[in-house]
């Protein structure tokens, strides 16, 4: 990845600079110094924080982020369970969601602070995976919204033509009936089944 | 402790002995794809760089000047 690259670069010309002002801090007393300690030990390590943060935000989308938890690797088996009644399954197999970042395209709620929430959440989940005791069954909290699926479904002709869809468009956009809760897309992840089930394996 | 009886070197090598330490805990947080790599990124390495940041900035408000330290400044003052 370039920007991994250039970050790296930017950490270690960062190290060099400091390690210089921490071998001889005399240097500042002239005008050079000056200039070079304000850059070395401000606009620098300023840079590698925000060049940073933009990395593990982006890093964190990525499909191998989420399931590389241990209570998340049912749900990543899920991804590749061979049926087509398995909403998960089929999005993340036939493309309709980028493979790479197939858990963040359903699971951010697609406002403009909705990835900082979702670090928010997932650092909770990180502090019960290892300093709490993690649930059995792992449910959203406050539920699943409509507006996740309507964010890519919504005006597709497929989705509005559908006589079952046009029936009750306006119960599904004010999320009064939950589109995979009321008897139509149930069956998600059911990540607690999985080793029982036929799976998908890419290319045979 | 008292900031102002302080000298603006050892100011600067706490900065950079900080700053050196967050960059290194960063650079190890880009080795893998992990939660606890942002984790030690967000909640380490940001602190780390922070600190070190902050305490230069306050070496440049509070730290002490010497004579040997800031040579130009006192030649102005004193002649």
């Amino acid at each position: 990845m370039a920007s991994t690259g250039i970050l790296v670069v930017l950490i270690v010309v960062t190290i060099v600079l400091t390690a210089v002002l921490l071998v001889r801090p005399s240097i500042t007393a002239g005008t050079t110094g000056k200039i070079l300690a304000f850059v070395a030990l401000c606009i620098l390590p300023a840079l590698c924080i925000e060049a940073g943060m933009s990395t593990h935000m982006q890093r964190s989308e990525q499909t191998q982020f989420c399931v590389s938890c241990h209570s998340m690797e049912t749900h990543g088996q899920s991804l590749y369970v061979d049926d087509p009644t398995y909403l998960a399954a089929q999005h993340f197999q036939n493309h309709r969601v980028s493979p790479d970042m197939a858990c963040y395209a359903c699971h951010t709620d697609y406002t403009i602070y909705g990835p900082f929430k979702d670090k928010l959440q997932g650092v909770k989940r990180i502090y019960i995976q290892y300093l709490s005791t993690p649930p059995a069954t792992i449910h959203i909290s406050g539920g699943y919204s409509n507006l996740q699926c309507l964010h890519c479904h919504a005006g597709a002709r497929g989705f509005e033509e559908n006589p079952v869809h046009h029936a009750m468009m306006d119960s599904l956009k004010t999320n009064q009936v939950s589109c995979i809760s009321s008897g139509c897309h149930d069956t998600v992840h059911n990540a607690s089944e999985v080793g029982h089930l036929k799976m998908w394996r890419p290319g045979q | 402790m008292k900031f102002t009886g302080l000298g603006i070197q050892t100011f600067i090598r706490m900065a950079s002995a900080l700053i050196i330490l967050g960059a290194i805990v960063e650079m190890v947080s880009l080795r893998w794809v992990h939660p606890l790599a942002f984790v030690l990124f967000a909640f380490v390495a940001i602190t780390l760089l922070g600190l070190g940041i902050l305490i230069y900035l306050a070496s440049l408000v509070f730290a002490a000047s010497t004579a040997g330290e800031n040579p130009g400044r006192n030649a102005k003052a004193g002649n």
